[in-house]
């Protein structure tokens, strides 16, 4: 699949989060933040949102599977129904935000944005934002699968209700964050105060903007954690095989996809000047080339799982097998 | 009335809109157009909210009237002579007189009105119109006085509606196959048509053979309703939005590929047949179709914006409308077959005029 054209796209924002961490508080804000601008929200239940300027469209939220052999190709016809219907009307939006119900897996709505061609062609995924309460994080975390799902598929997290804890158990929470994802952008907030510009128009599924959050890259976690969900980075210095990459990502992703939650890298290909960016959600892949390899920066291909049951070192020796020569 | 085809010269290219048609911009997306029962009316349904009306036999007279306040979503000609029915995003079911009145048949909170079909009547006089619509997974059916016959529940959001040819049945598509209704029974439990997946639109053979829905995979599934035999029709590259039968049912024209794709629903066909493609070979997408009402001929509108009109047996084509760079975005034919209304997705609107000159 090429990246579409981004000119004319509406950008669309996945809200997560569990019931009573501070979705609609944030909704809310978003759409009474003085700003200028028009939304389209998608909900499930029309709740105490405040809306002028902005329309809300009610919506079950309807699964269904995708029978192209991918088992985990889940997709949610009615989004892709919406935005058919949004894009009929005279009025333009600037952006589209989908709330999910408390426990959604975030895989249906991002996958309908990589497999449906009209939906692809007038509108592209922005972010998931991911709101979590920090007291009750832990006890969820514990009880559900959902809640990991959630912080391992977001780009950004609110971490909401942070006057409820202590200093030390905010620590405590975001260090489990990070054990599920470490590349999302973490937020610290209470009463979901913070300016839509960290929420909105991120570019976080945009290809040329692939690993570009990931502070601590190298300092890699050999340690085990005790999360269901963790990730994982790889490096390589030496140029990479598209051929024998695309066999053994293309393998990996149909045998592993189900526990892939999200893969992302950054590849360069022997006797290619330019960097090619691939992401994928579950089975679903992406991937394009992107601009130059900047003059003076070494040439080095990484990749990044989030996901269930990684293993260390057969992810490693797998990208390994794919050096060129 | 017979339909004139003799009308393109053979030399230079002559696109039959420019001496036979008329076209305006419009101004907003054109969601449907659509003739009344009597043929008397065209009306186009617009992605601003409003229904233009315009009587292909008068002078060139565009009215416009405000019926949704937001998109209009679907569109069909009401069971009275003159009259439509719109669906809108403002939740709202409307009936639009000859008068021009607008009547509100039901309204449903913030929930989308995406579906509306109607039946025109036996035509033995008695005012045995029906009307449906859906809302999310809910389908009412009315009588043709807007009385509220029956709701009938579905396992997922309705994406298809339309009534047999003698209006005993109505049909829904969803998620999973598709139901399939008794207007008179007196307990409603629906005969399912079943098949995994997510179907977006359907079409009834004209002679109540079949029932055939798009789906979400670029393909068409179908099942012939005397033994529920499944049909696959595949190959598409890209969705089917557009499905129309041939009068009599002999053909299912349907957009999706860059070409008109027929499926033959005869000889023992569609399974094992190959289609007839038409009015392709320059790789634009056919974005919609409508057969004629009397003849067996398609007419098709394509990504690009052009509309031909195409003879089933000879493969001759005609051009309609010049490509203009905006994809059609419906296409519909008056009930005698005479003149055809032409949408496109930025307001393009257009009516040509097929009767023998």
């Amino acid at each position: 699949m090429a990246e579409a054209q981004t000119e004319g796209q509406v950008p669309v924002t996945v809200l997560t989060g569990y019931l009573g961490a501070g979705k609609t508080t944030l909704l809310n804000r978003i759409l009474s933040e003085n700003h200028g601008r028009k939304y389209a929200v998608v909900i499930n239940e029309f709740g105490e949102l405040g809306v002028d300027n902005d329309l809300v469209v009610d919506s079950d939220e309807e699964v269904f599977e995708m029978n192209n052999g991918c088992i985990c190709c889940t997709v949610r016809g009615d989004l892709i129904r919406i935005v058919g219907g949004l894009m009929k009307r005279a009025d333009k939006f600037d952006g589209i935000i989908i709330e999910t119900t408390g426990l959604a897996n975030p895989a249906p709505v991002a996958q309908t944005f990589f497999v449906d061609e009209g939906v692809r062609a007038r509108t592209r995924l922005d972010a998931i934002v991911t709101v979590v309460d920090a007291k009750h994080l832990p006890q969820r975390l514990a009880d559900s699968h959902e809640a990991a799902d959630q912080i391992a598929f977001a780009d950004v997290i609110v971490l909401n209700k942070t006057d409820l804890v202590s200093p030390a158990e905010l620590e405590a929470v975001e260090a489990q964050i990070r054990a599920i994802n470490r590349f999302a952008v973490i937020h610290r907030t209470t009463r979901a105060a913070l300016p839509i510009g960290q929420i909105l128009n991120q570019g976080a599924f945009s290809l040329d903007r692939v690993l570009e959050n990931d502070p601590d890259f190298l300092t890699d976690d050999e340690h085990e954690h005790n999360e269901d969900v963790s990730s994982m980075s790889f490096e390589l210095d030496a140029p990479i095989d598209p051929e024998r990459f695309n066999a053994w990502i293309g393998a990996l992703l149909a045998e592993k996809g189900q526990d892939l939650l999200r893969t992302k890298g950054i590849l360069a290909y022997a006797g290619e000047d330019r960097r090619f960016a691939f992401q994928a959600v579950h089975m679903i892949a992406d991937g394009d080339f992107i601009g130059p390899w900047k003059e003076g920066v070494p040439r080095r291909s990484r990749l990044v799982f989030i996901g269930r049951n990684l293993n260390r070192p057969q992810l490693r020796r797998g990208f390994e097998s794919c050096q060129a020569g | 009335m017979a339909l004139d085809t003799q009308v393109a010269p053979k030399a230079a290219p002559e696109f039959l809109v420019e001496r036979r048609g008329v076209q305006r911009a419009l101004g907003a997306y054109v969601v449907a157009a659509r003739f009344d029962p009597t043929g008397q009316r065209a009306a186009f349904a617009l992605g601003d909210g409003t229904l233009r009306l315009i009587r292909p036999q008068g002078p060139e007279e565009w009215a416009e009237i405000a019926v949704h306040d937001g998109a209009v979503l679907t569109l069909a000609p009401d069971c009275r002579a003159g009259g439509f029915l719109t669906g809108g995003d403002d939740a709202t079911l409307r009936r639009i007189g000859a008068d021009g009145t607008v009547a509100t048949l039901a309204s449903h909170g913030m929930r989308w009105v995406e579906q509306v079909a109607s039946f025109p009547g036996s035509g033995k006089g008695k005012a045995d119109g029906l009307i449906a619509a859906s809302i999310g997974k809910r389908v009412q059916v009315f009588d043709e006085a807007g009385t509220l016959l029956k709701t009938l529940e579905h396992p997922s959001t309705v994406t298809g509606l339309a009534f047999d040819a003698r209006g005993k049945r109505v049909i829904a598509s969803h998620y999973n196959g598709a139901s399939l209704w008794f207007v008179a029974a007196k307990t409603d439990s629906p005969r399912k048509l079943e098949w995994k997946g997510s179907h977006t639109g359907l079409a009834v053979h004209p002679e109540g053979d079949a029932v055939v829905t798009a789906m979400q995979e670029n393909a068409l599934h179908g099942w012939r309703l005397s033994d529920g035999q499944h049909m696959r029709m595949s190959g598409y590259p890209s969705k089917t939005r557009s499905l129309s039968f041939s009068r009599g049912g002999k053909w299912l024209a349907s957009s999706g590929a860059d070409a008109i794709v027929l499926w033959p629903f005869f000889g023992g066909g569609p399974m094992g047949k190959a289609p007839t493609e038409l009015a392709g070979g320059d790789g634009v997408l056919c974005t919609e179709v409508a057969c004629h009402p009397q003849q067996e001929m398609v007419a098709g509108g394509f990504a690009d914006g052009l509309v031909v009109l195409a003879d089933i047996a000879s493969s001759r084509i005609l051009p309609v409308v010049p490509p203009n760079g905006v994809a059609i975005s419906t296409l519909a034919w008056s009930p005698d077959g005479t003149r055809l209304a032409i949408g496109g997705e930025q307001g393009f609107a257009a009516l040509v005029d097929f009767t023998k000159q």
